[in-house]
Parts: structure tokens; sequence; C-alpha cells
């Protein structure tokens, strides 16, 4: 017999083995900053959809010393002591921006319907996908994440226009302390309430199975204005209103940007595609085959100058039987024979593929950070989101164009001894997407954020060559969407300099 | 003799579900005072199907995953009631279709201290009880979020009992294991939907799900040869989360059942020539996998 004291020590140990519970993902805790500026003439920056921000009324609201608004006024310095925990969480979570949290939230829902549709290679038709469970690809995640931040932006210019209009003073400028930093812009209507209203509006029009949820979230947000003492029932309700007629304005625009006959229903790929002016054509690689990715992709309505982003459309590529072609070929081959783990690592990092918030959404995280450390208030990030958002969706609309004209093969196809990092996307190779959104994303955030341009170039830099790393894409496929989403990011660098905002 | 018998054991040990030791990385016979042994043994196993949660599905876009592997086992008695165990694999795995790259290298290091607690005479039998501590580390940075890769690429401390019976030939051993694998940092940020993580600017860290893990197994060991059968059954011990596109894989909450022999052979005095076969009778987010290998024991 040994001694029990090493027994005890074991069975000790194994019960502390036993005993832990982990997450399967890490939170950090993200600081709460106030806003560096409160940009007063807001109001009169130039809209996006709305002719500007007078397409909307705001009513009056009651005057300070109306009885309604004192009582109000009573209301949140009372609530203010009754704070429980729950709704303090609620509080912190929110403080954090409406536009960022909406913005992390429409990235969630992206992830969680970026899944592809099963096909009937027997029928060549996908099931039917149902109603409300749509294939958040990465078309359809730019379409959505510009259509959000376009959504968000015009009602908080309305929502600018009407706080300078009426000028009710801010809670703190009334003596109540608010639970967190708030901006000190004149609280009626409230900005948060109209962000609120207006994301789940617009997400809710992608994702409508999700409408409850999205709702709950709405609601919790607009809520916690008022447990933070930030805002009064009638600045929320003002708030709530404005944001549902620019709603209405701007789903308008989202029905009839043609993008939803950009699957192609009927087929009509199967003919451009034998027409198309190129030597060798794209093939799908899957099994069974399937047809390829939104191939009426390219006929989007864009949201900047429709001429100035034709003009930035690519050529034509090298032919396959060119030397060009061969070296570019030949060079990806190479590549993936002695690819090594920090070249995976790059291609892996960039690749967001399916199940993940997409390229435009990496992006947007990436906007976040910088977002945040120019500490912007809730107008200017959503002007800095809808600026570079409507810039990604144009440039990949120009890329998806081109793409459909020319059917290039991926580089697995024209030798299938070249592995990949990832799945190989099921569309034709030029130009490359990730280039394309990598290079129109950074040139407006290079604008925004001058002092961060080295760091946004060595990113862009990484993020085009990543797929040529992976093995899914030529350099001309990368070098030719980088070019042409610089220039569609410069078109949307001139809107942003003749805006209104500074 | 004395030697060389319960090395078969271990040798299977390390093969099953090429990330991972399966079977455990101990049995029930302790190697005795400063005496050594050392193995190296080649195994391959494939599979065609894999479970995606508990469900069966077969990929045509990837086929079957052939994975072969080239152990280094070592143990060492550091006294009588305490054995050392070492092991390291060099590990190819590569899929059938697609175009998965193939991946290879060093996967773990995993080092085990056995300690033989109790002895018991019942009769002309003897059952022992016996406790385990093992830990194990990635030997290098090897991809780990792919469906083709050679392992999860976490840190694991694994702790285990075991109540090891022998009369004469015959014997019986159950082991009660569990395996706490450490955080692992991926390629990538991690996105993906959970209703419970409303914030997508996680990070790239994340958890692997630690597992619980049994096996019997039962056999005859003489001087001329050994044979056993083993049952083998981990159980994920954290929710963990299914295989799904943009699921990173290390978070998958892994499971199985296998059933198995071991056959020893000793040749002469110092060697011997070992060999196995195992099949998997079900599973959650792993493949299902049959496995034969085979290799060279030497006593010292």
């Amino acid at each position: 017999m040994r001694a029990p004291s090493l027994y005890s020590t074991v069975v000790c140990l194994i019960l502390w083995l036993g005993g832990c519970k982990e997450p399967v993902i890490n939170e950090g805790i993200l600081p709460l900053t106030e806003p560096a500026t409160t940009d007063e003439n807001g109001g009169t920056w130039r809209t996006i959809i709305l002719r500007s921000a007078a397409d909307i009324t705001v009513p009056e609201p009651a005057a300070l010393t109306s009885d309604a608004y004192q009582k109000e006024l009573a209301e949140i310095k009372n609530g203010l002591l009754g704070v429980n925990p729950e709704n303090n969480a609620a509080v912190n979570y929110w403080a954090v921006g409406g536009v960022h949290r909406w913005n992390q939230i429409a990235r969630l829902l992206v992830a969680k319907y970026n899944t592809a549709p099963l096909y009937n290679a027997g029928t060549n038709t996908f099931t039917p996908s149902e109603a409300g469970n749509p294939f958040a690809n990465p078309p359809y995640a730019a379409r959505l994440y510009a259509l959000l931040s376009v959504a968000q932006y015009d009602a908080l210019v309305v929502a600018w226009k009407a706080k300078y209009q009426y000028n009710r003073p801010s809670m703190v400028r009334q003596g109540i302390n608010s639970l967190i930093p708030a901006l000190d812009v004149p609280s009626y209507p409230s900005e948060d309430a109209a962000v609120a209203e207006v994301s789940a509006q617009m997400l809710t029009f992608f994702f409508p199975k999700e409408a409850d949820w999205i709702k709950a979230k709405a609601t919790e947000h607009k809520q916690s204005r008022i447990w933070a003492g930030a805002n009064v029932t009638s600045d929320v309700k003002a708030g709530e209103q404005l944001a549902a007629a620019v709603a209405a304005k701007v789903l308008v625009w989202a029905r009839t940007d043609h993008f939803d006959g950009a699957g192609d229903a009927g087929n009509t790929w199967e003919n451009a595609i034998a027409n198309a002016p190129y030597d060798v054509k794209w093939t799908s690689l899957e099994i069974p085959a399937r047809p390829p990715m939104l191939p009426l992709g390219g006929m989007v309505k864009t949201w900047y100058d429709s001429t100035a982003i034709a003009k930035a459309t690519p050529g034509a590529p090298p032919a396959t039987t060119s030397a060009a072609f061969q070296k570019a070929l030949a060079e990806v081959r190479t590549i993936a024979d002695s690819r090594t783990r920090e070249q995976w690592r790059i291609a892996d990092f960039w690749f967001d593929g399916a199940g993940t918030y997409t390229p435009p959404g990496h992006w947007n995280l990436i906007a976040e950070d910088l977002i945040r450390q120019d500490r912007q208030n809730e107008l200017r990030a959503a002007r800095s989101y809808a600026l570079m958002n409507r810039a990604m969706q144009d440039a990949i609309t120009a890329c998806w164009d081109t793409k459909y004209k020319f059917y290039v093969p991926r580089p697995s196809q024209m030798d299938p001894a070249i592995k990949t990092v990832a799945g190989i996307p099921n569309f034709p190779s030029y130009t490359a997407d990730h280039a394309t959104f990598a290079a129109s994303a950074t040139t407006v955030l290079g604008y925004l954020f001058p002092s961060e341009s080295a760091s946004l170039n060595a990113q862009a830099q990484e993020a085009t060559l990543s797929q040529l790393y992976g093995g899914i894409h030529y350099r001309f496929d990368n070098e030719e969407g980088a070019r042409c989403g610089t220039s569609v990011g410069n078109v949307a660098v001139d809107w942003a300099a003749a805006d209104g905002a500074k | 003799m004395r030697l060389t018998l319960p090395i078969a054991v271990f040798l299977l040990s390390f093969f099953v579900n090429s990330p991972t030791h399966a079977q455990g990385l101990v049995d029930g016979f302790m190697r005795g005072q400063r005496k050594a042994s050392l193995a190296v043994s080649y195994s391959q196993e494939s599979y065609d199907s894999y479970y995606t949660g508990k469900t069966e599905i077969r990929n045509p876009n990837l086929g079957t995953v052939f994975t072969q592997s080239l152990n280094l086992y070592g143990t060492y008695g550091l006294g009588y009631d305490l054995d050392l165990i070492v092991s390291a694999p060099y590990v190819r795995t590569e899929a059938s279709a697609g175009y998965w790259q193939k991946q290879e290298g060093f996967q773990d290091l995993s080092a085990a201290l056995r300690w033989e607690a109790f002895d018991y005479k019942i009769g002309s039998a003897r059952l022992s009880w016996l406790f385990a501590v093992g830990y194990s580390l990635p030997l290098q940075n090897y991809v780990i979020d792919a469906p083709v890769a050679i392992g999860h690429g976490s840190r694991n401390l694994d702790g285990r009992t075991l109540l090891h019976f022998k009369s004469g030939a015959f014997f019986l051993t159950g082991q009660l294991g569990y395996i706490r694998r450490g955080q692992v940092t991926l390629d990538r940020v991690v996105n993906y939907y959970d209703p419970d993580n409303l914030n997508p600017n996680s990070s790239s860290t994340v958890n692997v799900p630690d597992v619980i893990d049994a096996v019997i197994r039962g056999g005859v060991a003489t001087k001329h040869f050994y044979i056993d059968g083993w049952v083998q059954q981990q159980r994920p011990y954290n929710k963990g989360t299914d295989i799904a596109p943009g699921i990173p894989f290390p978070t998958n909450a892994i499971g199985f059942t296998r059933t198995g022999i071991s056959v020893y052979l000793p040749l002469i005095k110092k060697f011997g020539l070992n060999g196995g076969y195992s099949t998997t009778l079900n599973g959650q987010n792993s493949g299902k996998a049959t496995r034969l290998s085979g290799g060279i024991v030497i006593g010292i």
C-alpha cells in the first residue's frame, strides 16, 4: 500500500480537471469613450437616398417647461436610482455605439446565413430556398452592409438636423448624470432610437426569420438610453418615427436595385458562357458541378456614378495560350507546391469563406477599430461605414460583371495539381473579389484615416496576395481586381470630399 | 519477455484518429524499475465517411481521407511503481477528392507518468489500481483549422485512473480519463453565429472541448504471444460545435466509439513485432475510420 497523501493528491487533481466548464469563445471588454466631435452641421450633410434631410419631417417636441416633458425628466431621474444589473449590462453593451453594434449584428447574421443552398444536379436546380433563408454570399453581404449603413447614415442626418433645429438640451445640461459617457448634442430626437429602428427594419428585410430576435435587440437598444439617463421617452419616440420613414425610402431602393435577379433563375449564363470572349471556359470544380454564384451580379444598380464605375471595369485577361498566362499559372503552381506555413496563415486569415461574415464583413471589422480609435460619433461612424460599404458593393458589382464577361477558369481547372488552402469558390477567377474588396475599402479608409494609410496599404497588399498564396487566383486576377477597386474607391472619395462633412 | 509484453499495448495507443492518441496513452502493465523499451511503428487509417454532429455523411468533395503515421514510443521504469512514457508521431494526411492540400509533419509530443498506487493479491490473481498524468504539446505550428489536418494543435493535460486485473495469462483493464485541452489560436478571426456570442469581434483564440475517455481491454498475455481486444469510447465534456461551414475545426465536440484488436509476437530476446486493427462503431465530428498498424519493439 502506498502513502494516502499521494493518492488524495491524484484524486484532487482529477476532480480539478473535471470541474471546469469553458465557453467556446472568449470576449474582450470594450472601453467606453465619449465621441470626439458633435458635428453641429451634420443635418446639412449630403444624404444618399433622401434628397436631403428635409425629406423627412420631425415634429416639434414639447417645450422644456411643459408638464409632459417635466414628467418625463422626473421619470428619468427616478429611474436612474432603480437600474438593475441586467439593465446596466444592456446600457454598457449599447454604449459602445449603436452603429457599431448593429454592424456587428449584421456580420453575425451574415455568418449565420452564409451557407450555399443544396443543389440537385439531376434537375439543375437549387433546393428552393424558403423565403427568409437567403444565401448570404459575398456580393449579398456587400449589398447588405451598404444598405444598412446607408439607412443608418440618412436617418442620422435627419436626426441631426432636427436636433439642432429644436435644440432640446442634452441630459447632462439638465443636471442628469447619465450612466455612460454621452455625446453632448441636443437630445431630441434620440440618435440611438433612430439607429435601432432603421437597422432593425433593414436587417428584418434581409432576414425575415430573425424578425423577433432583431426586434428584441432594437427594443433593448432604445430602452437602454432611458435606463442610462441619456434620453427621455419622447426623444426615443421621435427617433423611432423618423427612422421608420427613412427605412421605407431605403427599402424602395433595395427592392429595385436588380439584385433579386442576380441569381439568374432562367440560367441565361449557359448561353453567355458559350459566347464569352475567352479561349478556355470556366467549369465548376465541385462534385457534382453546380451553376456559378450570382451570374447576373454585375447588373446591380450602383451607388456611385455608374459611368465612372463602368470606366473602372477591367478589360480582357491574357489568353490561356499567351506567355503571360502560362507564367501566371506556373506561379500559382509553384506557390502551391512549396506553400509556407506563413503563406497558409495569410490565405486563411483573409479567405473569409462560407459560414463567415465574408470579406466585406472583415473590412467592416477593420473599419470598426479605426472608427472607434477616432472616437467618431454615431453620425460620423455611419458616414464612414456608408462610404466604405457603398464603395465595396459597387466594386464587387464591377468585379462580378467582369467575371461573367470572360468566364476565366480557376488555376486548379487549368492544372489540377494545384492544391488550395480553402475550398475553391464556385465562380470564375478573373478578377479577384478579395483584391477588389481590399482595394476599394482601403482607398476609402485611407482617405478617412490618413494617419493609418501605411498600415491600411500593408493590409490591402496582404489581402490581395492572400488568394494567390491560397491557390485560387492568378496574380493578374489580383492586380486587375485591385486596380478596379482602387478606381471605385476614388469615386467614393470624391463623394466624401463633397458631402459637407469635414 | 516480461519486458516486452506490455509494450504491444502502448504501441497501438497513438494512431487511431491521427490527431490524438486514442486508446489512451497508458495501459495497465507496469514497466519495472530501470527497465525501458523503445518502439517504432507505422500505421495507416482511412475513412470515406464522417460524422457531422452524430450523423454519418459522405462528402464527394473530400473523398477518402488517408492518414499515415510513424510513431516513436518509449517507456522507462523510474521506480518499481512509477513509469515514464514518451511518444512522438510523424503524420501525413491527404484527401482523395477536392483540391485540399496534403498535410504532414511532426504532431504532438506526449509524456505521461504512471503510478501503481495499490496492488492486491486475490488468490493467485492480482488486481492493481493505477493513476496516470500526461501532458502533450504540438511539436510545430501545423495547420489545425482545415478538413485535412494532422491535429488540433492544443496543449493537453490528461488525468486517468486504471484498474488492472490479471489471473494467469488472462487480463482485463478498465480505465477512465479526463483530457483537458488548452486554447488554440487560429489563423483567422472567429465570427461564426452563436446566439450567445453577440460580438463577432472576438478573437482568433478558441477553446478546444475537453473529453472524457474510457477504455476496456481484455486478452491473453503469455511468454509466446499477446493478444487483446478493446473498446474505447471518447465523449466531449464541453458543449463544443459541430462540423459546419465557417466553424473552426478545433472547437468541434469530438467523440467516438472504436473497437479493435492488438497482437504481439516476441521474436528473439529483446525484439518483437506487433500489429493491430481497429474500426469505428460510431462517432461525433470525427471520421469513421479503420486502421491497421504494425511495428518493432525493442526492450532495453
